[in-house]
């Protein structure tokens, strides 16, 4: 008999991976549905964030902080995976205005040639800056866990993975805010729905363009930098987040901010499930979701990006 | 009294216990009991002048690096030795190293077109059972450092010539964990057992090895098994399950990387209060993890066939030796893996010596081959076989605890023990499968 509390971790970790799987995929999604852009090496700049991360986060728990900082430890440590996010937003600046704006006009093969070389060069970066092996965050997730523990009917449930799911819904909450309600998210919204209109009405679409895949880059990061403590980062990194964020999109719908929020949830919990119940089904869990999905709805769960983000 | 403070044995003693020659002294980790560095391999035999052309393909980037690397600076260690004293028959060996990557058979191919005289590797089970028909086909000797998975000489190739396989393979270090198992636990105290494995075929030959041989020994039940893929960052689920099951033994074959990860997040979920951890190979994430989760796994781990500190470096140094050159030139805590480079270059070079010595020339492809089954040799371990009937290397097994060592700044092994290579393997022509029933 499956008791209720067993339900209710793997559905935990299943929200909590979601949260991340949404973080990599949102990025994804938004640069291919207003820049038209399918970015291959959306992945590596996943990983980007976490080694980073390893070195930022690492130096500011080495230098001042440690977990018996208690709750100071927990805010250095998002601190230091925002600003290790951050510095992927230059990347993104220079990758999205130096090379990808000359062949927006060209057909849409070069752009995976161009994206899928960017993901061989920023792979072959990490490997002459960070060395062949891989890198851990010493003391960080076990540090935080021991903030305190939170019990779910005599269960433990880590702090870490709680943090992950506060920290995703508060973005989740912040991107829709941004697109449904500001100004310059309207703008990105209109480029996105026609952007030979938004030109005309004065948007500066070059700007704009910029600015998407920027915020793409940095929630790759971000996603790399919350997802390293439980884990190491790695040169492999990158190729898993890129296929589920394919999948995630794709069930979403391509291109749609909302279908990512659900599809990665959905992919997240499921594939939790299914590993639970049926072992064997952990690969094959998110590519089955898919399948099944794009069997009663081609087109995608909420379509593609357009009126609603 | 140390070695090399004491008088000792003569210099003649010593080159015959090793095999005669001052590369088998060398590699054994002798050197010093020599008094002096004279070559005496190859004498008067007719073999060329240039160097010995040697390929290995391991891991060198990525996650399994952890392993690989430390299968590079053992072969790279080797060498230098080889080289030091004098070369193979007075040969020094040149090594390339290829990332295994999934190009097994290709790397191979590129190596033999290179010309190389000999090839070693790979550490990937799957690799091993891909490669080892081609070596077959093409005829250059390639001694494998890992690749452990029983099948390969059991049915992959169960009538190999060119294909050798120098460290133990997997029902050798199931048996020895399932065995150490039962000695810490009591088999009365064993009734329930859960398995967290890689999803590949290593991972699933190890939990069925390791099953069989406890179910032997004890009344165990199987609660759970999970096969979580290579590389996983997340293993919630099935640390979930394990603390659903409260099982007595849980039995993980994950190795670098993935030991780090696993352990974390089971520590994390306070997984060890619920049931004892045992593998074989979780003593190859020492460079990696923390005190914390060491302290609180007090996880039984197997050492394939060496651990740096057992014997009592006390009683014997060369060891310890290994160990101490591996922290100053490569700065890693040496495991198995280190030992896998190290102990198949150290099989290749004393065999071809030894067909040297018998043949007064430079042996084919053929005579190497034939030189090295039933080839006994010593390494910093001790002694190794390879077995003539199917080529894989016969040595003692290592198992411990692991704990936490201030002086190494890294886990250690404490309680370590051993067992003889007829105690964990079956004999030749019996598959391991049988020879477990048979117990």
């Amino acid at each position: 008999m499956v008791a209720l509390e067993n339900v209710a971790i793997h559905t935990l970790n299943g929200v909590q991976y979601g949260f991340v799987l949404f973080l990599i995929a949102s990025g994804l999604t938004i640069i291919l549905g207003i820049l038209d852009v399918l970015n291959l090496a959306h992945g590596e700049l996943f990983a980007l964030g976490a080694y980073v991360t390893s070195s930022l986060v690492g130096a500011l728990v080495g230098a001042a902080f440690t977990p018996d900082s208690g709750l100071g430890f927990l805010l250095v440590v998002l601190a230091g995976s925002a600003l290790a996010a951050a510095v992927l937003v230059p990347v993104g600046l220079f990758l999205e205005a130096v090379l990808l704006r000359p062949i927006y006009e060209r057909d849409e093969v070069y752009q995976l040639v161009l994206t899928f070389a960017l993901l061989l060069v920023i792979k072959d970066a990490i490997k002459y800056v960070w060395g062949p092996k891989p890198v851990r965050l010493e003391g960080v997730y076990s540090g935080i866990n021991a903030l305190a523990t939170v019990s779910i009917a005599g269960r433990t449930f880590p702090t870490y993975k709680l943090l992950i799911i506060v920290v995703g819904a508060a973005v989740t909450v912040g991107l829709f805010y941004f697109f449904e309600r500001t100004k310059t998210g309207r703008i990105v919204r209109a480029t996105a729905i026609d952007r030979e209109m938004a030109t005309a009405i004065g948007v500066d679409v070059d700007r704009t363009f910029t600015l998407v895949f920027a915020m793409g880059a940095f929630f790759a990061g971000f996603a790399g930098a919350m997802a390293l403590p439980p884990t190491q980062a790695h040169l492999e990194m990158g190729a898993d987040p890129l296929v589920l964020s394919f999948v995630v999109i794709v069930i979403g719908g391509l291109g749609s901010l909302r279908g990512a929020f659900v599809g990665a949830l959905l992919v997240g919990v499921l594939t939790r499930w299914a590993t639970w119940l049926y072992p064997a089904m952990e690969l094959a869990a998110p590519f089955a979701i898919m399948a099944v999905v794009l069997l009663v709805k081609p087109e995608g769960l909420f379509g593609s990006w357009g009126e609603r983000a | 009294m140390t070695p090399g403070e004491s008088p000792g044995p003569d210099r003649r003693t010593v080159m015959k216990a090793v095999g005669g020659s001052a590369i088998a002294a060398a590699l054994a980790g002798c050197t010093r009991l020599l008094g002096d560095d004279g070559d005496d391999g190859g004498g008067s035999a007719d073999v060329p002048d240039e160097p010995i052309q040697a390929g290995l393909q391991t891991f060198t980037e990525g996650a399994a690096s952890v392993l690989g690397l430390q299968t590079q600076y053992g072969a790279e260690l080797a060498i230098q030795r080889i080289n030091d004293a004098g070369g193979v028959a007075g040969r020094e060996i040149e090594l390339d190293v290829r990332h295994e990557a999934e190009a097994h058979v290709e790397n191979y191919q590129q190596f033999v077109d290179e010309g190389k005289d000999v090839t070693f590797g790979p550490t990937s089970s799957g690799g091993h059972e891909a490669l080892t028909q081609e070596v077959e086909e093409q005829g250059v000797v390639n001694v494998g450092t890992d690749g452990t998975v029983t099948t390969l000489y059991e049915e992959t190739n169960d009538d190999p010539l060119y294909s050798f396989r120098f460290q133990n393979y997997d029902v050798m270090e199931c048996v020895t964990v399932a065995r150490a198992v039962v000695e810490e636990l009591g088999a009365d105290n064993v009734d329930t057992v859960a398995g967290i494995n890689p999803n590949y075929s290593f991972g699933q030959d190890e939990m069925r090895f390791f099953v069989k041989a406890l179910k032997q020994m004890t009344d165990a039940e199987v609660v759970y098994e999970g096969y979580p893929d290579l590389l996983a960052e997340d293993m919630s689920t099935h640390i979930t399950e394990v603390n659903n099951e409260s099982p007595d033994v849980t039995f993980s074959s994950m190795w670098g990387g993935d030991v780090t990860t696993l352990l974390t997040q089971a520590q994390a979920n306070d997984m060890f209060d619920e049931t004892q951890i045992a593998g074989t190979v979780l003593y190859s994430a020492v460079d990696d993890l923390g005190r914390d989760v060491i302290e609180d796994a007090e996880a039984i781990s197997g050492s394939r066939n060496w651990y740096w500190g057992h014997p009592d470096p006390g009683r014997w140094s060369p060891g310890r030796d290994l160990f101490e050159v591996a922290r100053d030139q490569f700065d890693v805590v040496p495991t198995a893996h280190f030992h896998s480079g190290y102990g198949a270059v150290a099989a290749w070079a004393t065999a071809v010596e030894k067909a040297v010595d018998l043949i007064g020339g430079w042996p084919s492809q053929d005579q190497i081959a034939r030189a090295l089954e039933g080839h006994g040799f010593y390494t910093p371990s001790g002694y190794h076989v390879i077995r003539a009937d199917d080529h894989q290397g016969m040595s003692n097994s290592y198992y411990g605890r692991m704990t936490w060592d201030d002086d190494v700044g890294a886990a250690a092994l404490t309680d370590v023990g051993s067992f003889g290579p007829r105690e964990v393997a079956p004999p030749p022509g019996t598959s391991a499968s049988d020879w477990i029933d048979s117990w």
